[in-house]
């Protein structure tokens, strides 16, 4: 444990040292969300008309909970959402699908099952977010109606007036384009990070220093693990950095649930560590960073982190293979939507990637000889 | 004591035996020289002594100990100054030997103190907040030593320590040597310069295509080519031809390096006369001769047919 605390020492130091390191990490982007987050405002006008937003829906839920629906569809009306119920031979999911309709929500006694257009976030992103507040405040009230029956009518009340005002309907939470850029340019950024753990180890053999560090009475995975770790504490206190810098500078939002948003950034962060290391293990240094450069600058322009891209049509299968794409929608969404459980997904699927790859790297590791 | 003992060490590389069955002893206080050509065998040895390498046969002892089995305790007991430079550039001195220090278990004042009496010792006390990148290449090799005996093993080994620096540093590090030495740790020693070995090592090894030829004190090796002697010729021009100088009655080996004819004949055949008549006859200006008594190099060319530089 001592030798890898000695190890991670060394390689903050180091890193912190190189001028390369605060140059990339933090001027770099500091500049870019500068000059696209100014360049390219128009493309986010906050005033844009989202239009009317209608809504197919087929109900089979009881007497005592349909007029909670039929009001919250009321109130809905208000914000020009219009629900019109389904025909029994209509076909929401093709409806929506061809674009006659902007949603088509499943409503039963189990809950609410709600279909978007990925081809229109916006209008998408608006239904979600009514949904997801009306059934919060429902799931809320029938709690209530369980353990206190009298104070029912209190709780549905607060349910009538408030669920509307779901924050995405709020113009103002739509994102700004330095809102945008600020996020997207940070997970580029942690995506960048697996350029610099490309030398991580190869690095060594480089400097011709990984000798030096076999020959001492040190595991190879007590090496491994202290520059992983280093690693990922550089990049992390680059990011947060990054975040503060944006968030008191550039006014940038960043949400009301930051630490969440940050540990989602942080899984990027060893998911892209991993990458770096692993991609450095099997191909030598000039390979692994022509590799590198390319996986990033697709990953980045398919991702949104140049230019948002919507109604990308046939394209739309290469944006979602994007780890960019599924960290910044994430993001937006916990941000925009208080959609907190789109963190799981993403953070999940990244920690599972770097896990595998970090264990194949250790493996091979290992076996080789030398570093 | 034997503080290293070598058993039939093999290596292999796919079908290429680069180290074929060696066998060889430090005792404790040598200063050991380590002598090959380049693909000779001789860092693949090193390196499977200090655990960068997997052995496919034999055994390695330090300090009567397996390497394999006791793995901590051989590394712990070993120093190695790798022959290029093994240091940080973005690391201070003392942070640079610190680091490789701390590695092998020491911390604290300890470590801090040992970080300073390693700088001290190769006469780098008073740069020890500087970065290598303001050293000159003789300060960057005297670190590169300072980092790997901080922790004071008992075991070092010196992979051409003194490659491309001034004959300045050169003496500063042969001295260091000594005087490690004769505070007590055994030293294996390998360089290019055959006077730098015959000048400090006690016992010398020889291995040429993976196998030990030669081994013993330089009086013991030299006394293998008692029968050979070396005449050294500086000429004009470079235009003599080894191919034609080899066919002269008695001699053995002939190499030409720009103006210079280094001829190896056999002792009891008076050739000189031949030699001379030879290069008179191409029309070779004669500057100088000299008889040569025999030497290390002499020992190498003879026993090996190459240059140590080769």
């Amino acid at each position: 444990m001592s030798s890898i605390l000695h190890i991670l020492k060394k390689e903050v130091i180091t890193a912190f040292r190189n001028k390369r390191t605060i140059i990339f990490m933090l001027a770099f982007p500091l500049v870019l969300m500068l000059v696209l987050g100014s360049a390219l405002s128009n493309a986010f006008d906050k005033t844009v008309s989202v239009g009317e937003i209608h809504v197919l829906y087929k109900s089979s839920l009881d007497k005592n909970a349909a007029p909670y629906f039929h009001t919250f569809q009321q109130y809905a009306e208000k914000s020009d959402i219009h629900f019109e119920k389904a025909g029994k031979n209509t076909d929401g999911l093709k409806e929506v699908k061809l674009g006659n309709a902007d949603g088509y929500a499943v409503v039963n006694g189990r809950g609410i099952r709600l279909y978007t257009n990925g081809r229109n976030s916006i209008k998408g992103s608006i239904l979600e977010g009514v949904f997801s507040a009306f059934t919060d405040q429902y799931n809320l009230a029938a709690e209530v109606m369980k353990t206190a029956p009298e104070k029912a009518g209190a709780a549905f009340g607060k349910v009538k007036n408030n669920y509307i005002q779901t924050e995405s309907l709020l113009p103002k939470k739509q994102p700004g384009s330095m809102d945008y850029y600020a996020i997207v340019i940070t997970t580029m950024i942690c995506l960048y990070a697996s350029l610099g753990s490309s030398t991580l180890i190869a690095g060594e053999r480089i400097r011709k220093t990984a000798d030096r560090l076999i020959a001492a009475p040190v595991r190879k995975s007590s090496i491994f693990i202290g520059k992983l770790f280093a690693d990922v504490f550089v990049y992390a206190l680059c990011i947060a950095l990054l975040i503060v810098v944006s968030k008191v500078v550039y006014k940038a939002n960043w949400g009301d649930h930051l630490p969440l948003v940050c540990l989602l950034l942080l899984t990027e962060i060893i998911f892209s560590v991993s990458i770096g290391i692993g991609v450095s293990m099997f191909s030598k240094s000039a390979g692994a960073r022509a590799i590198l450069n390319i996986f990033i600058q697709l990953a980045s322009f398919f991702g949104g982190a140049y230019f948002k891209i919507e109604h990308a049509g046939k394209l739309q299968a290469l944006l979602n293979l994007s780890p960019l794409t599924w960290i910044n929608q994430a993001i937006m969404k916990i941000i925009y939507n208080n959609d907190l459980s789109a963190a799981i997904p993403v953070a999940a699927a990244n920690l599972c990637i770097a896990l595998l790859i970090l264990l194949i790297s250790v493996t091979a590791l290992q076996k080789r000889e030398g570093l | 004591m034997n503080v290293l003992e070598i058993r039939n060490l093999t290596k292999k590389f796919g079908d290429f035996i680069a180290v074929d069955r060696i066998s060889l002893q430090v005792k404790e206080g040598e200063i050991f020289g380590f002598l090959g050509a380049n693909g000779a065998g001789k860092s693949t040895t090193i390196n499977m002594i200090a655990g960068l390498l997997r052995s496919n046969g034999g055994t390695i002892e330090i300090l009567g100990k397996n390497i394999m089995k006791n793995k901590r305790f051989a590394k712990m007991n070993l120093g190695i100054v790798p022959q290029d430079l093994a240091i940080y550039e973005d690391l201070t001195a003392f942070e640079n030997v610190r680091f490789f220090a701390g590695l092998y278990g020491l911390r604290g004042s300890e470590l801090d103190a040992k970080t300073r009496e390693a700088l001290a010792f190769v006469g780098l006390g008073d740069h020890h907040k500087s970065t290598p990148d303001k050293f000159s290449g003789g300060m960057k090799r005297r670190l590169n030593i300072a980092c790997a005996i901080a922790h004071q093993p008992k075991l070092i080994i010196m992979d051409e320590p003194t490659v491309g620096i001034d004959p300045q540093s050169r003496n500063y590090i042969l001295n260091s040597v000594r005087k490690l030495n004769e505070m007590g740790c055994t030293i294996i020693y390998t360089s290019h310069y055959m006077e730098e070995v015959e000048e400090i090592c006690t016992n010398i090894a020889i291995i040429d295509h993976g196998k030990i030829i030669a081994e013993g004190t330089k009086e013991q090796l030299k006394s293998i080519i008692t029968d050979k002697k070396e005449v050294r010729i500086e000429v004009k021009t470079d235009a003599a031809d080894a191919a034609e100088i080899r066919k002269i009655k008695g001699v053995e080996t002939v190499s030409v390096h720009e103006s210079t004819i280094r001829i190896q004949s056999d002792a009891s055949i008076n050739n000189l006369n031949l030699i001379l008549e030879f290069l008179i006859s191409r029309h070779i200006e004669i500057k100088a001769l000299q008889e040569k008594e025999p030497n290390l190099e002499t020992v190498f060319l003879t026993l090996t047919g190459r240059n140590l530089r080769d």
